[in-house]
C-alpha cells in the first residue's frame, strides 16, 4: 500500500515548522533587540552620566558656602596642606584639624556655615576649614566614583577658549596615587593644557547648554555645569567607559531573547499539543475508519464508527464525507455487480448466438461425402461475434445444387438477424424450384415489404446442374463470382448485376448461363476479402486476390480457401479484422470423373 | 477518417466528402444528414474525394435517398471511378442520381 511510503507524522512535521519558525523569530528578536539597545547606549549613557553629575553637584551644593570654597581652593591651592582620600575609620589628620578647629570656635557646625559666617573666621581657620571641607568632598566624590564605576570624575574650572582644565578635585579609586603623572590622579590645583579638539567643543558647549555629552566610540566625555566664580565655569566632568554599559546591554538583549523563545517554545508545545487532540486524533480516526472499510466493505460501521466526531470543522466536513463517499461506494459496488452480471449474461447469450448461426449454416466438409461430381469448401470468419456475410449451398433436388454468398450491410448482431431471415427466405424460394433470378425477386419482396431499418443484402445465387455442369445464376448486388476454366486461371467474371435485395421492392434480377467443363472451378467471397485493410490504411484488392487464388489454382478448394486466407493474412498483419472473411470455392468434376480419377490425374 | 464540409443555400444543401465511407464513419454521415435533412429540397453529394464506400455506407445513402425522395430530389457528383464500380456491382447506380 502507499500508506506505507508516507509514514510520518503531521505533528512531527508541524513541530519542525514551528521550530523553525522559533529560531527564525529568536533570531530576529536578538537582532532588533540589539539594534534597538545600540540606539540606547548613548541616551543611557548621557542619562547615567547627567546622574552622577548630579549627584556630585548636589554633595558639592550640601555645602551652603560651596562658591566660597570653590573660590578659596582656586586661589589657594598652593598654600593648602590636603589630605586627599581619606579613611575615616581610624585616626586622621582632618580629624585633628576639625578638632582643633572646634576648639578656637566653639559650636561651630562646619557643614552648614554661610558665606558670612566663614568670612568671619580667622585666616587660619579659614584655611583650616577649606582643607577639611576638601577632604570630606574628596572622600565624598571617590565614594561616588567607586560606587558608579566612572572612569574619571573630577571638577575643574575653565574659561573661554576652554583650552585649560584647572583641577579642583579628582575622585581616585583606593590606593591610587596622586600625581601628575601617568596612571596618577591629578591633585589639587593641576592644570591640563593639551586638550584635544573634541573636549575644547564638549566644554564650550557644557557652559552653554549647562551638560554636553562627547562621544568617542567606547568611551565617553560628560560635562555638566556647576557654577561661575569670577566669571569662570567650574564644570563637572566624568569619563565613562562604554564598555560595561554594552555588556550590560547585551546581556539584557540576551535574556530578552531568551524569554521570549522560551514563551514561544511553551506556547509552541501547547498548539502541538491542541492539535494532536483535535486534529490528528480524529483524523487517525477516519483513517482507521477507511482502512476498515477497505477490508470489511462496511458503510454502516464507517458512518458508526465516525459518529463520534461531531467537530463543525474541515475535519467534520471530512468524515462526513467519508461516509458519504463509502455509502456511494457500496451503492455503486451493488451496481457495477449488476451489470457485470448483465454483460456476463450477454456475452453469454453471444457465445451461444455464434454457435448458433455457425451451426446454421452448413459446415461438414466434405458436405456430399457420396457425390463424386463436384467437389466444395467453405469458411466464415466473422469480424465479431456474430456476423452478417452467410455462405450456403444444399441440393434442391438430385440433380440441382444450390449455391449463395450473401453479404449483409452492416455488422453484429442487426446483421446476424437480418442474415438469418434471407438465409431462410431464399433457401425456401429456391426449394420451391424457381430459377436464380425468381428466387431474388421473390426474396427482394418478402425482405422489402417490412425493412424499416434499410437493412440490404447483397447475393450470389447460383443453381448448378449436376449432370451437365450448367449454372444459371443471378446476381443482386454482389461481388463478381471468380472462374476458372479447366487449363485455365483464376478470372473475374463481370456478371450482370441487379440491386441488392431490400431496397425497391420492384427490383428485377436478370439470369445468366453458363456451363461448367469438368475441372472448372468456381470462387464466391465477400468484400471483406478484397477490402481486408492494413495498418497503412491500403485494402487487399482484387489483384491480390487472384494472385492468391492463382498461386495453386489446381490444388482441392480447401486449399485454395487457404492460400487466400494466408494471404490476407500476411497482408493485413497487426490490423484489426475489419469486416467479415467469408469464401466458397466449389470445383466441378462432372459426371465422368470419379474423386479418385481425378486425384490421379493430378499426381500425373 | 471522414470528412464533411457542408454548404447551404435555402433549401439547397451539399455535402462534400472527404476520405472514408464505412462502417466506422457511416454514423458520422447518417447523424449530418439526420440533423439537417429537415427542410431540403435539393441534396448534393460531392464524392470527389471519397475514397471508398462499404455497404454501410450504401445504407445510408439508401436512408437519404428514400427522404429525398418524398420532399425533393437528391443527386451525387464528381463520383470516381472505384466509388462508380461498387455502385455498379451492388446496383445501386439503377436507384441513385449519379451525374
Amino acid at each position: 500500500m502507499s500508506g506505507e511510503k508516507r509514514k510520518g507524522s503531521i505533528i512531527l512535521q508541524v513541530a519542525i515548522l514551528f521550530a523553525l519558525a522559533i529560531v527564525a523569530s529568536g533570531i530576529i528578536t536578538f537582532v532588533t533587540q540589539h539594534l534597538r539597545a545600540n540606539q540606547s547606549v548613548k541616551q543611557q549613557a548621557e542619562n547615567h552620566s547627567a546622574e552622577i553629575a548630579n549627584e556630585v553637584s548636589l554633595a558639592v551644593r550640601e555645602y551652603p558656602g560651596y562658591r566660597w570654597l570653590l573660590r578659596y581652593w582656586l586661589e589657594h591651592w598652593d598654600s593648602m596642606d590636603v589630605e586627599y582620600d581619606v579613611d575615616f575609620s581610624g585616626e586622621t589628620e582632618t580629624e585633628a584639624k576639625y578638632r582643633s578647629l572646634h576648639r578656637r570656635n566653639p559650636g561651630l557646625q562646619l557643614r552648614y556655615m554661610e558665606e558670612e559666617q566663614i568670612e568671619a573666621l580667622s585666616e587660619e581657620d579659614q584655611k583650616l576649614y577649606a582643607e577639611i571641607c576638601y577632604s570630606w568632598l574628596i572622600t565624598r566624590v571617590d565614594t561616588i566614583k567607586q560606587t558608579h564605576k566612572v572612569d574619571y570624575l573630577f571638577c575643574v574650572v575653565t574659561g573661554e577658549p576652554y583650552d585649560t582644565q584647572f583641577f579642583l578635585f579628582s575622585a581616585a579609586d583606593p590606593g591610587a596615587v596622586r600625581g601628575t603623572d601617568y596612571e596618577e590622579v591629578y591633585p589639587l590645583g593641576h592644570v591640563v593644557r593639551d586638550l584635544g579638539e573634541s573636549q575644547h567643543e564638549a566644554m564650550g558647549s557644557a557652559c552653554r547648554k549647562a551638560s554636553h555629552l562627547a562621544d568617542a566610540g567606547d568611551y565617553v566625555d560628560y560635562y555638566a555645569y556647576l557654577c561661575e566664580i569670577d566669571g569662570r565655569p567650574v564644570l563637572i566632568g566624568l569619563t565613562s567607559s562604554l564598555s560595561e554599559l554594552r555588556a550590560d546591554i547585551d546581556r539584557q538583549t540576551w535574556q530578552e531573547t531568551l524569554s521570549a523563545l522560551i514563551f514561544q517554545v511553551i506556547l509552541s508545545l501547547i498548539c502541538l499539543g491542541l492539535m494532536s487532540l483535535f486534529v490528528l486524533r480524529p483524523l487517525k480516526k477516519i483513517q482507521n475508519s477507511i482502512r476498515l472499510y477497505e477490508r470489511s466493505k462496511d458503510s454502516a460501521g464507517v458512518a458508526e464508527n465516525l459518529r463520534e466526531i461531531r467537530s463543525r470543522n474541515e475535519i467534520g466536513e471530512l468524515s462526513e464525507d467519508v461516509v458519504k463517499l463509502t455509502r456511494e461506494l457500496d451503492q455503486y459496488m451493488g451496481r457495477m455487480e449488476s451489470i457485470t452480471a448483465e454483460r456476463e449474461r450477454i456475452t453469454t447469450e453471444l457465445a451461444l448466438a455464434t454457435r448458433l448461426q455457425a451451426a446454421f449454416l452448413p459446415h461438414d466438409f466434405p458436405p456430399f461425402p457420396d457425390r463424386q461430381e463436384f467437389e466444395l469448401y467453405a469458411s466464415m470468419d466473422p469480424a465479431r461475434e456474430v456476423g452478417g456475410d452467410f455462405y450456403d449451398y444444399y441440393l434442391i433436388d438430385e440433380d440441382h445444387l444450390c449455391l449463395v454468398m450473401a453479404d449483409v450491410s452492416g455488422k453484429g448482431v442487426p446483421a446476424a438477424l437480418f442474415m438469418m431471415v434471407c438465409k431462410i427466405i431464399l433457401q425456401s424460394c429456391a426449394m420451391l424450384g424457381r430459377s436464380a433470378a425468381e428466387t431474388l425477386a421473390k426474396t427482394n419482396e418478402a425482405i422489402c415489404s417490412n425493412n424499416q431499418e434499410e437493412m440490404f443484402v447483397t447475393v450470389w445465387l447460383g443453381i448448378l446442374e449436376i449432370s451437365t455442369g450448367r449454372l444459371t445464376a443471378a446476381n443482386a448486388g454482389h461481388e463478381y463470382p471468380v472462374l476458372k476454366r479447366p487449363d485455365g486461371s483464376f478470372e473475374l467474371l463481370k456478371d450482370k448485376h441487379g440491386l441488392v435485395i431490400g431496397v425497391m421492392d420492384s427490383a428485377k434480377y436478370r439470369e445468366y448461363e453458363l456451363t461448367l467443363e469438368p475441372g472448372a472451378k468456381l470462387f464466391l467471397y465477400t468484400d471483406g476479402v478484397p477490402e481486408a485493410t492494413n495498418a497503412e490504411e491500403r485494402m487487399f484488392g482484387m489483384e491480390r486476390m487472384l494472385r492468391a487464388l492463382n498461386t495453386e489454382p489446381e490444388a482441392a478448394p480447401a486449399h485454395i480457401l487457404q492460400n487466400v486466407s494466408a494471404a490476407v493474412t500476411d497482408f493485413v498483419k497487426d490490423a484489426e479484422q475489419f469486416d467479415d472473411l467469408t469464401m466458397l470455392c466449389m470445383e466441378y468434376r462432372g459426371k465422368g470423373m470419379s474423386k479418385n480419377d481425378d486425384q490421379a490425374e493430378r499426381k500425373n | 477518417m471522414l470528412t464533411i464540409n457542408k454548404t447551404k443555400e435555402k433549401e439547397e444543401l451539399c455535402l462534400a466528402l472527404e476520405g472514408r465511407l464505412d462502417t466506422v464513419t457511416a454514423p458520422q454521415l447518417e447523424k449530418e444528414l439526420q440533423g439537417s435533412l429537415a427542410d431540403v429540397k435539393a441534396l448534393t453529394l460531392d464524392f470527389e474525394r471519397l475514397e471508398y464506400i462499404s455497404s454501410a455506407g450504401l445504407r445510408v445513402l439508401l436512408a437519404a435517398q428514400k427522404i429525398m425522395n418524398r420532399q425533393g430530389e437528391m443527386k451525387l457528383v464528381h463520383v470516381n471511378e472505384t466509388v462508380k464500380e461498387i455502385f455498379e456491382v451492388t446496383g445501386f447506380c439503377d436507384i441513385l442520381n449519379i451525374e
